[in-house]
């Protein structure tokens, strides 16, 4: 059968264009001016000093390390809570459809939705957190304003909002699992654990894989959440790269703001797609 | 040029891959799809066109919804009355958002009619030449107050009219507590330093944090200018060539010093508490101080009426003396490219006679002096504003902020301020970061700093 | 096996607890607060209000001349426009990336991977809209929607072809079907479950964002529902009772649109992304 035949390419060229067009092109231009100091009308040319200036400025730089925690923390708590959630809503418990409908919900609301009620439940002296703590003799615990504690808060709220995606994908997965190996491995006296060890974590890798890439890769890019709850503050404690974009945008710094952008792009390709080719590579040894 | 031509280029030949494509469209469907949704735009275009068919003029106007609207409806709706003029309102955010909307509408050549905007170094960073009109040669243009006139205007052209009265960038206290306590005005830093040691002794909230608001956060460093100026009168000339900097000249380093001083007088939650609870805090005389904008004023008076007689000001003490820092509102600039600039003006004309100054102050009362020659704060004006700030103004002990005497302010400021009142490294690190953040603001600006 | 059921009752418990703790209570939160008077809700807990003050989302639709209306309006057609646009071109480009293993896919592939990494330069992308002359339209927001969500859906679509057996088509092939009804008729139908996928998580993803019709489609008569949250949030009139009420009604056209589709979420999942 001729591939080329019946898989033709005019077949790509509508998705192609639309992709190209609105957001390849743009791209591409905004990388030479990522080399300027521009504002629109008129740019000089400044070689790498947007790139030297992001690297070493204390406010900028300060983004980098920050995305890179943000990305690798809400990745790994995504893939591990998810994972231990799907097998238990893939038992044989009663409720198990209520509670995935509960648990994927979040993911349909609008972020800065949520990022506004979080930052209302986590408000040092009023919020219901720290109320329930309080009960508990426990706080009161400065969730946003403290500069140590404030990024690792969004990222609670980002894991809350973003793991029903994630069981979702590993349910579906488990679900593809033959359900002949369980019983194999039943009569063979494994345990419950052994099972989840031996058949469901290696025959979800695929599963996993997707989840780290997605997880990883929209952890990398994440802004709206952060920027709802704490604007990239206090101070800069919580900025990332693309808050940090952003607000150079907002300054009207367009080269700098743009540098930014091709930083952001150079972190992820450099981390995100030798992490994919790793993972396809254990996929298929496994 | 260069860079117009290159984008050309960019632009041309993805044309040429649209075109290319239309012709390819080889699903049925596809094409099914974009007439749809042609159809759809269409529906939404009439709209457009039946407001500027009417006989009525209909503006727009860019606003963002920080700002209090009362005054400016009563305006508007005399306007309409008498020169068929209605403003419509776009709304956008406030903060860092609105100024990203802003620059984009500017540069996609897509701004209202009417833009309001700050007045200041805010302005210079749009490039108004390139966007707004020169209203100079307008005959009814010195009505407005030289002071005013200066921070809009740039290269002798002169681009705004003033939207609402000045104010001040000072510390509100609390009356009520002062008396409990018996305290008195401070003069110096020390003085109210002690006073907040007092209050905070007592068990209450010496100083107000609204910092979940973080533009609240830099009201302080700005409102010391008047301190920093009495140090050294030069330093806004020297600052804006480069030559000064706030790490190395002491007048200046000052007002970081006193932003880091204030750190242990706030109350336990002033990262999550917002200027609107501020307004509710002093109100109810829950805390000593709280470094603001004489606006919060109005938002007083609009919550609680006659309380905010409960409130006095003061401004941000120096080392040996006080004096006031005041503040320009934010202006209405003129769309250049508008196709109704001429009834723009007659608008803007209309906003600085008596009559509809008259009719703001009947919805809003001034938070400071107004912009406009001669134009009196009415008898019903605050105490803070009628009595405790127009002392100031009657010793000549003003000046206006930073912002409005050079072009350069950093867009990090409110971070860094809100960094500085954590108090975790010395103010000499903030001043250093605040220095590196105009550094920029000044590149991109073309001055010739280092 | 008693046993193991009381473990399942037990598991039962513990799961609707913790869902109840964990999700259910934000939720609550932001209800409970939608109906109590302004300086009430600025207190932030979860007390029942004294009086319920449905009024709140009878001002928070009359507020601003009705904007949310208009917001209603043109995110639901923004919404419905962008994913039956993301169905028809991705569904037919996952079809052949899957298909085809030459190197021209593969170079897209990377190409597209690419687009879900980096995000969009606004400024270029506006200049391009103009030259097309669909800047401020609700036809250009589709477009960059589109362009936006086009790796990720390409990605579902991608993945699921691999679970459809390539004998169908060689069936339909033989049996002189056209390329465009081979398509239509034959692979299309079985693409149900992760079209399902596809519009419920794009929908979601397009009625939910704020910054970019913050760009590409300024003007009052264009605002999205995201953008009047911004109504409620201002300095002057900042109040948490209107700004939940709005989150609730905003929230409200997802409820029922998961309502609808909850149960094929995970169908169209199988295999679907598992299989990046």
């Amino acid at each position: 059968m001729d591939k080329k035949k019946i898989y033709s390419n005019w077949f790509l060229v509508p998705a192609m264009t639309i992709f190209i067009v609105m957001f390849l092109v743009p791209m591409v231009i905004s990388l030479f001016f990522s080399l300027t100091v521009w504002n629109f009308r008129d740019y000089t040319f400044v070689g790498l000093d947007n790139f030297k200036m992001f690297l070493t400025e204390a406010s900028l730089n300060i983004g980098i390390k920050n995305t890179l925690i943000y990305a690798i923390l809400t990745c790994l708590l995504k893939v591990v809570l998810a994972f231990f959630i799907a097998n238990f809503l893939t038992s044989k418990i009663k409720t198990k459809n209520i509670l995935r409908s509960v648990i994927f919900f979040p993911n349909l609301v609008s972020t800065i939705a949520v990022g506004i009620t979080f930052a209302a439940l986590m408000h040092p002296s009023k919020g219901l957190l720290n109320a329930t703590l309080g009960v508990l003799g426990i706080g009161p615990i400065n969730w946003l304003g403290d500069p140590g504690l404030a990024l690792y808060s969004v990222i609670g709220t980002d894991v809350w909002k973003g793991v029903g995606v994630a069981t979702v994908i590993y349910i579906a997965g488990i679900q593809a699992i033959d359900r002949t190996y369980y019983e194999a491995a039943a009569i063979d006296g494994a345990s419950k654990w052994q099972q989840l060890k031996a058949i469901t974590f290696p025959l979800c890798r695929p599963a996993m894989n997707s989840i780290i890439i997605l997880a990883f890769v929209g952890g990398m890019r994440s802004f709206d959440l952060i920027w709802s709850m704490t604007g990239g503050g206090p101070g800069f404690a919580t900025d990332v790269v693309a808050s940090i974009v952003y607000k150079q945008y907002g300054a009207g710094f367009y080269g700098l703001s743009t540098a930014g952008n091709v930083i952001m792009f150079i972190m992820i390709g450099v981390l995100a797609f030798p992490l994919q080719k790793f993972l396809l590579s254990k996929e298929v040894d496994g | 040029m260069k860079s117009k031509k290159l984008l050309g280029l960019l632009m041309g030949s993805a044309l040429v891959v649209s075109t290319f494509t239309g012709c390819g469209n080889s699903g049925g469907s596809e094409q099914g799809a974009s007439a749809q949704a042609s159809q759809t735009g269409d529906k939404v275009q009439p709209a457009d066109t039946e407001t500027s068919q009417a006989e009525k003029v209909t503006l727009t106007m860019l606003i963002d919804t920080d700002i209090t609207l009362k005054g400016f409806q009563e305006v508007a709706k005399l306007a309409e009355e008498k020169l068929g003029i209605s403003v419509e309102i776009e709304t956008r955010p406030g903060g860092a958002d609105g100024d990203t909307l802003v620059k984009t509408r500017l540069a996609s050549g897509d701004m209202a009619d009417i833009c309001l905007y700050n007045s200041g170094a805010l302005l210079s960073a749009l490039n108004p030449a390139e966007y707004f009109l020169d209203l100079s040669s307008q005959d009814w243009i010195d009505r407005l107050d030289e002071t005013y006139r200066k921070t809009v205007s740039i290269d002798g052209a002169t681009y705004g009219v003033p939207y609402s009265s000045s104010q001040a960038g000072a510390i509100l206290y609390s009356k009520p507590l002062y008396e409990e306590l018996g305290l008195k005005v401070p003069n110096t830093w020390d003085e109210f330093i002690a006073n907040c040691d007092v209050i905070k002794a007592a068990g209450k909230t010496a100083i107000v944090g609204t910092f979940a608001d973080s533009w609240t956060a830099q009201v302080l460093y700005l409102g010391d200018h008047y301190n920093v100026l009495a140090g050294d009168p030069t330093f806004p000339e020297k600052f804006e060539a480069g030559e000064a900097k706030y790490a190395t000249n002491s007048a200046a380093l000052r007002s970081w010093e006193k932003l880091v001083q204030t750190s242990p007088y706030y109350n336990s939650d002033y990262l999550a508490t917002t200027y609107d609870d501020g307004c509710d805090i002093m109100a109810n005389a829950e805390a000593g101080h709280w470094v603001m904008l004489t606006q919060a004023l109005s938002n007083i008076y609009e919550l609680y009426g006659d309380k905010v007689n409960d409130i006095g000001v003061f401004g941000i003490p120096g080392d040996t003396d006080t004096g006031l820092t005041a503040w320009m509102p934010s202006s209405f600039y003129v769309n250049k490219n508008s196709d109704k600039v001429e009834d723009v003006l007659r608008f803007l004309e209309f906003y600085t006679t008596e009559e509809a100054l008259d009719a703001y102050t009947s919805a809003v009362l001034p938070d400071g002096p107004y912009c406009i020659k001669n134009y009196q704060i009415p008898e019903n004006g605050y105490d803070a504003v009628k009595e405790d700030m127009q002392a100031y103004f009657d010793a000549g002990k003003t000046s206006v902020a930073l912002e409005f005497q050079t072009a350069v302010k950093g867009p990090n400021c409110p971070a860094i301020c809100q960094e500085a009142v954590l108090g975790q490294k010395s103010a000499l690190d903030y001043a250093n970061a605040y220095d590196a953040d105009c550094l920029k603001q000044a590149v991109q600006l073309g001055l010739n700093w280092k | 096996m008693k046993n193991e059921k009381k473990l399942y009752l037990i598991g039962d418990i513990v799961g609707l607890l913790g869902a109840l703790i964990i999700f259910i209570i934000p939720f609550g939160f932001m209800f409970i607060n939608s109906l109590k008077e302004r300086r009430e809700a600025n207190l932030l807990n979860m007390n029942w209000p004294e009086t319920l003050q449905w009024v709140n989302y009878k001002e928070v639709f009359t507020a601003n001349n009705s904007i949310v209306l208009t917001a209603f309006k043109n995110s639901i057609l923004l919404t419905l426009g962008a994913v039956v646009v993301l169905i028809m071109v991705c569904s037919m480009a996952g079809y052949v990336l899957q298909r085809r293993r030459d190197k021209l896919c593969g170079f897209l592939n990377a190409l597209v991977l690419s687009g879900l990494m980096v995000p969009p330069a606004i400024l270029p992308t506006i200049w391009m809209m103009q030259r097309l002359g669909i800047y401020k339209t609700l036809w250009g927001m589709i477009l960059i929607e589109v362009a936006l969500q086009i790796p990720f859906t390409i990605m579902l679509y991608r993945g699921f072809m691999n679970a459809i057996p390539v004998e169908l088509e060689e069936a339909g092939y033989i049996d002189g079907c056209t390329r465009v009804s081979l398509f239509t008729q034959i692979v299309f139908p079985l693409l149900k479950p992760v079209t399902a996928t596809v519009v419920i998580l794009n929908a979601a993803t397009i009625f939910n964002d704020f910054t970019n019709p913050l760009y590409f489609l300024p003007g009052s008569k264009n605002a999205t529902v995201q953008l009047t949250l911004y109504n409620f949030m201002g300095q002057y009139s900042s109040s948490y009772n209107l700004l939940f009420a709005d989150v609730i009604i905003i929230t409200l056209p997802m409820l029922v649109l998961f309502i609808f589709f909850n149960k094929r979420i995970v169908a169209g999942m199988v295999a679907g992304a598992v299989k990046g």
